[in-house]
């Protein structure tokens, strides 16, 4: 009950993410939207991981939010002239 | 759950679909990263959590890095015009 009601949520911020991804008029907004979808996405394999009771998949969580940071922090760092 | 793996299929390939519409080359980096991002949670839907843990490790640090060291470094179209 619970978890599918944390499915349905973790959806709906996944579209209203995807929806700003897809309108998003500069460069800052599509960044920031997809930088929003990572934080969801890892909340979102830990939940898998708790739904199919997998402890290994809760490292693809981790890998994911540590090198995350990496891409957006790049990107980041290009617009504003340094790199 | 089967609902999960379709919303995630339709949400990669509207992503994928917009890569082509978008002006910016940035704006298609960015795009990339998220279309990395859906496949990672795919390998780890179809239960291969190692497989996941490498294409997160690429697909959100290292393709970026190289892309946006790579937009860095050339010139777009209108610039090398003007010169």
């Amino acid at each position: 009950m619970i978890l599918t009601l944390s499915f349905v949520l973790i959806g709906l911020a996944v579209l209203f993410s995807l929806i700003r991804l897809f309108k998003g008029p500069t460069v800052f907004d599509r960044i920031l939207a997809a930088d929003t979808l990572a934080v969801i996405t890892t909340a979102l394999l830990v939940l898998m991981s708790l739904l199919f009771s997998r402890v290994i998949y809760m490292d693809v969580a981790l890998v994911y939010v540590v090198l995350g940071f990496v891409g957006v922090v790049v990107v980041a760092r290009y617009l504003e002239g340094g790199l | 759950m089967l609902y999960l793996l379709s919303f995630l299929v339709l949400a990669m390939l509207g992503v994928g679909i917009a890569i082509i519409f978008v002006k910016d080359i940035l704006n298609a980096v960015i795009l990339s990263t998220v279309v990395s991002l859906v496949a990672s949670i795919i390998f780890l839907y179809i239960a291969s959590p190692d497989v996941a843990i490498t294409e997160a490790a690429i697909g959100a640090a290292l393709t970026t890095v190289v892309f946006v060291i790579a937009i860095k470094h050339t010139k777009s179209k209108e610039t090398s015009d003007k010169e």
